[in-house]
């Protein structure tokens, strides 16, 4: 199973590469729990199949804590653990890794970065910070990608208490609110560095947009989308502007 | 001075690929951010500003989505560099505002494709089914390696179709400066796009005070600029 790991943990990056909505990120699970399972073969081939035909079952969570499950679920084959054990688990860490990778990741660390390389692009800084903290984000995400995969290895069934001891927990809602403070700050100078002019004209009908679609946003609810209301807005002020050619 | 010459064309293409690829298959490392596909294909254009300009206004807009799983969302990443395909070497002022609709609608398009990748994929694992029942690890891997290059070509055909739009539109972009009015709408939905997603992703408590605190400090800085 050693020999596995880095070909698993490469495997890992393409989790969602088969994604649908049948099985979801459960074929790219399958195929990255091949190196890891390969040792089976050997000493118990009737189990390796049983476990080959488990780790392509449906299965989702956050792609870059995948390694979590995939490392506990090869270690619970391994241990001979029932089958019914091994489905359970592995339905039980879906919700789990999703939320906290969500949380950590998609509304923590990711708009942060973007939220820094804004403020960096419009201070001047340029290309070269763009790529230091695209750099910077998956040199964390590489971190916890091995660290998450080490820790399913080793934890097995118990890597629901091996989650919850860890740093994830903790560090999640930090991330948010760094994210949170990065984001408050790069919204308002980049408007200002996006302006067109320095005439007010330009400030009070961006100004007006900004609180035009925050209210339509605001009353559409979570079904709202910002990307119709923009496409729509942008076109009728492409269609005021030609009628007064 | 915007360079647009067959090798161009096609590390803009091999590029805006990669982009694609990147949103859900491989690797997901960022890519796939407007801000970042835009400057690269502003470095590839000789036009790195006008790259990163565009790429922040729809990184704005990227701010709103949270790329989880099931849900849909759109593709910006190529959308981005057919938009700077459009409007390289042209006065952002006037530019800005049409070429974030062109980007808008394009991202629209490459989120819907993603949702027919889907499907497909979903065909393909209908018509194996007998080898996963089997736990043939050669299905699992023919199966991954198809939804792989499904992807790549879904990203091919649409970063290639962007570019071909963009190109045969280039001589239509406006450029009177009636039109600064259109980018101070698309700069206004940009803007109020990531501040509704960063309030709905606070929810209460401590982060909507760190946005607000945030926001504090922005505007601050914007008046100071």
């Amino acid at each position: 199973m050693k020999d596995g790991f880095l070909r698993a943990l490469a495997r890992l990056f393409m989790v969602q590469g088969s994604w649908n909505y049948e099985r979801m990120t459960g074929v790219g699970m399958g195929y990255a729990a091949e190196p890891l399972l390969e040792d089976l073969k050997s000493v118990d081939p009737a189990r390796h199949a049983e476990a080959s035909v488990r780790s392509a079952e449906y299965f989702n969570s956050h792609p870059y804590l995948a390694g979590l499950a995939l490392g506990a679920l090869a270690r619970a084959e391994y241990d001979q653990v029932p089958a019914p054990q091994v489905a359970r688990l592995r339905a039980a860490l879906t919700s789990p890794l999703g939320a906290l990778g969500d949380q950590f990741f998609w509304v923590g660390l990711m708009p942060a970065t973007m939220a820094l390389a804004i403020i960096c692009v419009v201070g001047g800084a340029g290309v070269e910070a763009i790529v230091a903290l695209v750099v910077a984000y998956n040199l964390a995400r590489i971190a916890t990608g091995v660290w998450a995969l080490r820790t399913g290895l080793d934890s097995g069934t118990r890597v629901g208490h091996a989650i919850a001891e860890s740093w994830l927990p903790r560090e999640a809602p930090r991330a948010g609110l760094a994210a949170a403070l990065c984001v408050g700050i790069a919204l308002p100078i980049a408007m200002r560095w996006l302006l067109p002019t320095e005439r007010a004209v330009d400030l009070w009908v961006a100004t007006a947009s900004v609180l035009v679609a925050l209210l339509v946003s605001w009353k559409a609810g979570p079904k709202g989308s910002s990307l119709r209301f923009s496409i729509w807005a942008i076109l009728l002020a492409v269609v005021f502007v030609w009628g007064f050619r | 001075m915007t360079r647009f010459e067959p090798g161009t064309a096609s590390a803009l293409v091999a590029w805006g690929t990669l982009v694609g690829v990147d949103l859900v298959s491989f690797p997901q490392a960022l890519l796939s951010r407007p801000l970042v596909a835009g400057t690269g294909a502003g470095l590839l254009l000789g036009d790195p500003v006008a790259g990163m300009r565009i790429g922040l206004t729809l990184e704005l807009f990227a701010l709103d989505v949270l790329p989880v799983g099931a849900s849909r969302y759109p593709d910006y990443g190529p959308a981005v560099i057919a938009a700077v395909v459009l409007a390289s070497g042209r006065p952002w002022e006037v530019t800005l505002g049409v070429t974030t609709l062109f980007a808008l609608c394009l991202a629209f398009i490459g989120g819907w494709s993603l949702l027919v990748l889907r499907r497909v994929t979903g065909r393909l694992i209908q018509q194996n089914l007998a080898g996963l029942a089997a736990g043939d690890t050669a299905t699992i891997a023919h199966i991954q390696y198809r939804g792989l290059a499904a992807d790549v070509l879904r990203s091919f055909l649409l970063t290639a179709g962007g570019l071909l739009l963009a190109v045969l539109l280039r001589p239509a972009l406006p450029g009177t400066e009636r039109f600064t009015l259109v980018t101070a709408v698309a700069v206004g939905c940009a803007v109020a796009a990531a501040a509704a997603g960063a309030i709905r992703s606070a929810g209460g408590g401590a982060r909507l005070r760190w946005l607000a605190v945030g926001a504090g400090l922005g505007l601050l800085m914007a008046a100071l600029r």
